[in-house]
Formats: C-alpha cells, structure tokens, sequence
C-alpha cells in the first residue's frame, strides 16, 4: 500500500490501528508502525494530523523498545538455563533438541 | 572444503549410549570430523592433546594402547579430541582386558549395607580385578572399533602419506581426515530421557531412549499351568539358573564365550541328558530351568522374575521355590575342578545351612564318579555376580553357584571383546569344512561335558530322584555339547540349529559368532530365540499332529487346555538322505519365554536403585568416512573469491543495465522492412 496516495485522515486512522492492534500482545505491529510512519511523522513538511502521527509513532517505539527488552531477557535466561532446570526446563519446551542436553 | 573421498567403510562397529546415569557419548549430529592421528605411544600423546597445530584429531589406536590411563587423557582433553577408533586385534591379548568395572553389580546384588557391612562393595574379594571400567565412564566424542583389514591399512596409509610428523616439522595441508556419524539421540541419565519420551504437548514428540530388555527362557521337567498365576500348593521346585547375556565395549559385538556361553550350554546339556530321568522315573520336586536375560546390566532377568512371584504375575512364587542351583562361568582351561560359592550370610540360618549342604553334598557325589573336582572355597566370601544374589534379596533361599574361579575371576576377558571361543580353547584342526568342524569334539566341549554331567546328576538327586539306575544313565552328550559351542560361538547358520529352528526364524541365522549384548526391549535378541528353540528340541517331544494345528497351539480341533500348560512350535527339520525338502515336525514342550524388563519400568521409578535402569539412547545411522582436507586458509580464500565474484558481476550488470541505452542502440535504425 502506497502511504502517498492516501488522505491525510486515513493515514492517522491507520496509523493509530496499528497503534492500537500492538496492545494486543503483538509487536511486530509496533515495529511495522514506527517503520512504516517514520517519514511520514518526523519527515514530511507539516500538515494537521501529523502532530497525532507523530505521538503514535513516538509510542509505538517505546512499547516496541520495552518488548525487546523483555523478550531478549527471556529468551537468553531460558537458552542458557533450559539444560541446568531439568524436569521444568522440559515441561516449558515445544522442542527439545536431540543430542545435547 | 576441499575433498576428495577416498573410502566410505563398512566394518564399523560404534559405541551405543546406554544410560543408567553414568555412561555417555556425544557426538555432533552433521558427524565428527578430525585430522587422523595414529597414537604411537602413551608419550605421542602430548601431540594429540597440547602440541599438534591442526586441531581436533581424529585419533587411532591399537589395541595395546587402549588402556584407562590413555583414554582418561583423552577425556580430559576431549575439545582436541574428535573421536577415537580402537583397531581390534586379530587375537586376544595376553595380559587380559575387561571395560567392566571391578566389582560388577555392585549395588543391585544382595551385599549391601544393610544386608552384611562387611561385604558390601567386593570388601572380601574383588571379582573382576582386571576390570578398567571403561565401559562406565562419560566420553564426548564418538568411539568405534575397527577390525584389522585392508581398509584399516588404507587409513594408516593416509595418514602415513599426509599426516605424519618427520623430523619434528608440522605437516602441510592437505591432511587426511576422517569424519565420524554416531549422533545419539538422548542425553543425561535415564531419568530425562524417559521423562522426555512422555512428553505429551511438545511439537515433535519423539522417543529419545528405550529401557533395555527382553526375555527370559524358562522350561520345567513338569507342565506348569501358566495361566493359574500365585502360589501353587504342593510345588516344591528346583531352580536351574544360568545366564544368557554379556556385552562389549563396543556394540554389536558380545561374544560372551566364558562369561556366558559356557554356563548356559552346560545347562542345556544337562536339562538334555535330564530328559529321560525326569519323564520315566518322575521325582517329586519339579525342576524349573530359568535362563535370565540381562543380568549384566545389574539382572534386569532375574530381578523381574522375582519381582513377578512376589506379585502373583507367575504361577509360582517364592514359597514355592526349595533352592536354587546356578551355572556361572564354568569355562575349564585344563583343569579338572570347579568351585562352588555360597551366600554365608543365609547360612547363619540352621535351616537353610542344612539344605545348602545336602545340595552341595550332592554335587560332590556326581563328582566323584566321574574324576572331577568339585571345593567350596577356602575362606568364608559372599557370592560373585549372580542370579541368586537377586533371589536372596527377596528372602533367604538356599543355594549354590557354580564357578571356576576360588575367589577372583579367572576370565581374563570379562565381558570384553576378546571372551571369544578362542579364549575357551576352542580350537579346530586345520583344513576342516564347517560341517567338520561343526561335528569335531573340542577340548572345551570334553571339559563341559564333564561339567554338565555333575550338574544333571546332582539336580536329579536334588530333585528328589532316587533310583541310582536312572542317576548312572545320566550322560550328557560331548557330540551335543561340541555342536552347542560352535553354534553359539562361531557360526550359528549351521546344519545342526537349522534343523531345530521355525522356516521364518532360519533366514536369521548367521554367519558369525551370536552377539550376546540383550539389546533394548522392542528388538527381540538372537540368543534368546536360539536357546528357546534349543530348549524346546533338548527337553520336549515330538508330537503327530498337523502343522495348523501345532502353530495354534493345539493338539486337536477341540483342544483348549494343552495351550495354557504346553507350548507347540513346529520347526524345520532335516532333508532325509534322497531328498533336499526338509521334513518338518511338531516339537511340544514346556518352554515359556517370561518378559525380562526391570520393575523400574513399569513402576515409572526411573531413580530407583532397587532395580536395573538401563536404557539405551536411539540413534540414527553409524558410518564413517576418510578424505583430504584443505588449510582453513585455503578455504577462507575460496569463499573470498566467491564472494568477490558475485558483488562484481552484480556490479557489472548494475553498471550494464544503467547505460542500457548507450550500450545497445547503435545510431542505426533497426530495418523494420517487412513485407
């Protein structure tokens, strides 16, 4: 979808879905937000809805910031620990590879 | 990387990872590559593990240095290490080898602390003093044998050519490498690998280790009815116990000559030569021949039987036993004498002093008649490794174990790779055909004959049977003996045991010694089929009935009785002189195979150290392969150039499709004449 085609009013209407749709335990919408509405927000000449664009931009960057953080704590706790916790290591896992411990 | 292969081998055998929680091997699973290194000496090692430029190695090594000093160095130094290949000698060595440790069945036998201090953990007497304990210890890296032949030579070649040290300079690439598939599935202990068997919501769930198991075989001299399982009031038996299992180091290959061939043929024999006494004159105790499978993995056999009569699962249980005669390792290397061990601890009891010295009171008059020795021990020591350990550990029972050692092993060789038929001194006349050699009466076979004779006179006398005319008829059979031995031994597709086995069990016999390991519990063991099948021939009788009718264990449309206390099994038979169709017949008998599978199984206790956890991890495919290796320089610099390569041909199709237009149009028209 070619953000310059569209109207003003329809870019902040997508612009806060997304906002919205990553409350839904899902980031990646964050990531997609921040990526996709970046020139829009901070690089384009200004027009009215650019100021709300740019505070959902603003947002959406700091709750993809606090899942990354959170998630790459998580994961490297778990990669590295997964062997020593035994039987609850196991249970927390879909895949337990062959071979290692 | 630069290879090229020179030789994809065949004769591997590896090492399988079984687990009680001490036994490990890991490998990669994309293989194991190393640069070959033929291990000189115990000094040459400093190469392998400090000095040496091109690390990991891929070491060889010759029998001889397969010591515990050398591979515990290797342990240790095992991130230099890729693997290990032991090349096995064409004969056994004299100094002795045994991977098992010195005490075998240290905690699953009867000697604990609570039992007697004083002889727990082999205090009186150490059984296997040659053990190393090899076979016990955790390896990070694959291990296979190889057996001596050309292609071993073609390796040693290689390394020869690129890989050997002159005159202290470090050799240049290319090297000869070698890479090693043994990857294994599961990890740690048994305890994890069963937990994550079980697991139910994982994405892939696949089962990453097997509990070790299989069969025992039993028979007796009077029809059991097995469907009436508990105590049967009035049985008073006689158990004849051997063993039926050994392993190795390395898989696939348990020749077990001493440690469990020789017991268990001297029990066939002598359930043979009983057959007669037992049936005409019948005595009043039945005796009850038990082959226990898995008793090296600490009696996975024996203790599931025992298990089973405590928990009504057989139609005896333990009330009904009267005492227990055992055949340990009997092979006799010259002498003419045997000793018999008993647990001193149960004969503080009166009652059952008395009756182990009527059972060893019989023993001694077989003996005599036949210029045979047969000694209790000089000193009071608790029982080797055995089956009867198992049964005292339930309550105390009186019984002997027959060996042919005074206190320690005299088997060099304890379950090891080299107890072969050639340490039984099995030894044939040159230039005889297998048929020849399968007929040819070895001194070894002399020697169980004698053996298996007291062993049959004395149960008889034990049994209850009193009439010396039976007792002097009691021979076994030397011819018999010889054919058992070499069946088991060297080739099991002989004439003999292709005459005795079913037409679908007949294409399974081999060329080659049976390999004795018990395997896990799904992949049914050769030895125990072939002592089935022996069993059945040796102690039942052929019965007139159809082929339908005997393989639905029937005598007759009607019969629905005979199956619950007799088992049919209709076998091949021979081709009479003319003819080249084998008659077939019908053998009816009393062999059972009962499950041999730990309790610690059933119950789920996984940790349980009253019972056998062995279990063995599933692998995939066991290969190996040699070929020359680049200097990592040169493989850096390969993929430099094409990764060059690629950026300046997107470069110039970048460049050339940007001046398209001045590249392509000419300044002439194209001719567009078309008429």
């Amino acid at each position: 979808m070619n953000l310059e085609r569209l109207p003003n009013e329809e870019k902040l209407s997508l612009c806060r879905k997304y906002y919205l749709g990553g409350f839904a335990f899902l980031p990646f919408l964050w990531l997609v937000n921040v990526v996709w509405f970046f020139r829009e927000a901070f690089l384009k000449p200004a027009y009215t809805e650019q100021l709300q664009i740019k505070a959902y931009v603003k947002r959406s960057a700091l709750g993809l910031l606090l899942w990354v953080a959170v998630l790459t704590t998580w994961i490297t706790i778990y990669q590295h620990f997964r062997a020593e916790w035994g039987e609850v290591g196991d249970y927390l896992s879909f895949t337990i590879p062959l071979g290692i411990p | 990387m630069i290879e090229k292969l020179l030789r994809t081998f065949m004769s591997w055998t590896a090492v399988t990872q079984i687990f009680h929680s001490l036994f490990r091997i890991s490998a990669s699973l994309s293989g194991d590559v190393g640069v070959l290194h033929v291990l000189e000496s115990e000094a040459n090692l400093d190469w392998v593990l400090k000095t040496g430029p091109n690390p990991p190695y891929m070491v060889i090594l010759d029998s001889t240095l397969f010591t515990r000093s050398i591979m515990m160095k290797l342990k240790t130094g095992s991130s230099r290490v890729a693997g290990v290949v032991v090349v096995a000698p064409s004969s056994n060595p004299s100094e002795g080898f045994s991977p098992h440790t010195t005490c075998p069945n240290e905690n699953s036998g009867v000697y604990s602390e609570s039992y007697d201090p004083a002889l727990a953990h082999c205090n009186v007497t150490v059984w296997n003093p040659l053990g190393n304990g090899l076979s016990y210890e955790e390896y990070d890296f694959p291990m296979f044998s190889l057996k001596d032949d050309n292609d071993t030579q073609a390796i040693k070649q290689c390394y020869y050519n690129h890989n050997h040290v002159v005159n202290g300079s470090s050799p240049q690439y290319p090297l000869c490498a070698m890479q090693l598939y043994s990857h294994m599935s599961a990890v740690t202990d048994t305890a994890t690998c069963m937990r994550r068997n079980g697991i139910n919501f994982s994405l892939n769930p696949e089962t990453v280790c097997d509990p070790l198991g299989d069969f025992n075989v039993l028979a007796s001299t009077r029809p059991l009815n097995y469907t009436d399982k508990g105590h049967k009031t009035g049985e008073s038996v006689v158990i004849a116990a051997a063993r039926l299992d050994s392993r190795s180091f390395f898989f696939d290959i348990a020749p077990g000559a001493e440690s469990a061939a020789s017991g268990f043929v001297t029990l066939l024999a002598a359930a043979h030569a009983l057959r007669n006494a037992t049936q005409e004159a019948e005595p009043n105790r039945t005796i009850l021949y038990a082959f226990f499978q898995g008793e090296t993995f600490d009696y996975i056999g024996s203790s599931r039987l025992v298990y089973d009569m405590e928990n009504k699962q057989f139609p005896l249980d333990l009330d009904n036993v009267h005492s227990v005669l055992e055949i340990g390792q009997v092979g006799l290397h010259g002498e003419s004498k045997l000793w018999v061990h008993t647990d001193p601890v149960s004969r503080r009891n009166s009652s059952v002093n008395e009756e182990v010295e009527k059972l060893i009171k019989n023993l001694n008059s077989s003996a005599l008649n036949l210029n045979f020795s047969l000694q209790e021990p000089s000193f009071s020591q608790p029982l080797p490794p055995s089956s009867l350990q198992r049964f005292l550990r339930a309550r105390p029972i009186p019984g002997v174990v027959i060996q042919n050692h005074n206190s320690a092993f005299t088997n060099k060789y304890y379950e090891s790779m080299y107890d072969n038929a050639e340490y039984l001194n099995m030894s044939y006349p040159p230039n005889l055909t297998p048929e020849e050699q399968l007929e040819y009466i070895t001194d070894a076979a002399k020697a169980l004959t004698e053996a298996a004779t007291i062993v049959a006179r004395a149960l008889y006398t034990q049994a209850g049977g009193s009439d010396p005319i039976q007792l002097q008829n009691i021979n076994v059979d030397s011819q018999m003996v010889t054919q058992m031995l070499y069946g088991f031994l060297v080739k099991s597709n002989n004439s003999w045991f292709q005459q005795m086995v079913p037409s679908d069990f007949a294409i399974h016999l081999r060329d080659r010694p049976t390999n004795f390991y018990v395997g896990v519990t799904q992949q049914h063991s050769e030895p125990t089929f072939l002592v089935q099948y022996l069993l059945a021939n040796l102690t039942g009788t052929t019965v007139n009935i159809t082929q339908d009718n005997c393989q639905n264990q029937r005598e007759g449309e009607d019969d629905k009785e005979s199956k619950h206390i007799y088992s049919y099994m209709w076998v091949q038979g021979a081709a009479p002189p003319n003819s080249t169709e084998r008659v077939a017949f019908c053998v009816r008998s009393t062999v059972r195979l009962s499950k041999a599978l730990s309790p610690a199984f059933d119950l789920k206790e996984y940790t349980s150290k009253d019972y056998s956890t062995w279990t063995e991890s599933r692998w995939k495919s066991i290969k190996g392969r040699i070929f020359l290796v680049a200097s990592h320089e040169l493989e850096m610099l390969t993929l430099g150039v094409g990764v060059a390569v690629l950026i300046a041909s997107l470069m110039l199709t970048y460049i050339i499709s940007s001046k398209a237009d001045i590249l392509f149009s000419s300044g002439r028209e194209p001719t567009a004449a078309t008429y």
